[in-house]
């Protein structure tokens, strides 16, 4: 064997076996393309599942989401039919609220003036007070004056009376005197009429406590009070001087109650119809002609 | 008859025996190798020669 072949066959021998050692560690620390393409596979399945149920979600979603977009749109419209309502309604508030200020600001002016009037009436009926007090005071002293002239009176005609009975007696003392005198001168003659020279009693007496004193002031009390007929009957009657067709006035206190209209009348009571009626008339208020 | 005029009777000897165990050696390592990929080739494409 020949040197060449001898070093020929020790390269061949490396050779071939560096060679195998290489393609056993390619061999070895290759890749699995089979086990990567099946990965790679499962992977996509699951990704296609994946984006099937995604697709499913999402047309679910789009199709509630319209459902929820109609829902809204409707509620919208509602909405804004409503907005139109209530602002029409503002605008109709609005214009009442202007509506009713003017007429506060009527009422408050009409109000001011009303309290203006008062006080003036106040003021004057503080006057009138006044000037019924004197009056009342001079009507005192007027009817204290007319008792005395009236006592006067009845004295002055009880003395006429007897000076009248006087004058009667001596006119019958003069008839019988004149009739002895006519016996006396002309016997066969009957006696002339002489009751026709007595006068005849006058009337000239006092007049009788019963007549109605219809000059002084009549006060007494409401004895009952029927207010759905607007009637009421009250303590004084013809004895008291009151008359049908007469005015008295209910009072309580300082304060006007009503009128009083009466319609009949008698002997210790009279009733009539409430009128000007300021305050509900109860049983015990005072009434009065004159205030 | 040999060309070379010599008798038939005589054995071919190597003439040195530890070449011939190099090339013993490096064919098993190749055959070794093979037999590796073609374990390889089947264990992950289930076939040897073919593409699948």
């Amino acid at each position: 064997m020949s040197t060449l072949t001898k070093v020929l066959i020790v390269l061949l021998a490396f050779a071939s076996i560096f060679l195998c050692g290489i393609v056993v560690t390619y061999v070895a620390n290759a890749d699995s393309y089979k086990h990567k393409l099946d990965n790679i596979n499962a992977e996509k399945e699951s990704l296609n599942k994946k984006v099937k149920e995604l697709t499913k979600q999402l047309n679910e979603k789009s199709e509630q989401l319209k459902q929820t977009e109609e829902k809204l749109n409707s509620e919208i419209a509602s909405l804004n039919t409503s907005k139109n309502d209530l602002r029409i309604k503002l605008e109709n508030s609005e214009r009442e609220k202007t509506s009713l200020l003017a007429k506060i600001e009527s009422l408050t002016a009409a109000t001011k003036d009303f309290y203006q009037t008062n006080e003036k009436q106040a003021e004057v009926l503080k006057n009138t007070l006044a000037e019924l007090t004197k009056l009342q005071k001079e009507q005192a002293e007027n009817r204290v004056e007319l008792d005395k002239v009236l006592a006067e009176l009845n004295a002055k005609q009880n003395v006429i009376a007897s000076l009248e009975e006087e004058k009667r007696s001596l006119m019958e003392q003069k008839a019988q005197l004149q009739d002895k005198i006519d016996m006396m001168l002309n016997p066969g003659r009957r006696t002339a009429k002489t009751s026709s020279l007595i006068p005849k009693k006058t009337t000239t007496e006092p007049a009788p406590a019963a007549v109605a004193n219809t000059d002084g002031p009549i006060q007494g009390t409401i004895t009952a009070v029927d207010l759905k007929n607007s009637m009421a009957s009250v303590s004084v009657g013809k004895n008291d001087g009151v008359k049908e067709g007469m005015k008295l006035h209910v009072v309580r206190g300082d304060d006007f109650i009503c009128d009083i209209n009466i319609i009949d009348v008698e002997a210790g009571e009279a009733i009539g119809v409430l009128e000007l009626v300021q305050k509900q008339p109860q049983v015990g208020d005072v009434v009065t002609n004159n205030l | 008859m040999s060309p070379n005029g010599q008798t038939p009777a005589e054995k071919v000897t190597a003439s040195n025996n530890i070449y011939t165990a190099v090339l013993a050696l490096a064919f098993c390592v190749v055959l070794v190798t093979a037999a590796f990929v073609a374990i390889k080739c089947i264990s992950q494409y289930g076939t040897i020669f073919k593409i699948p």
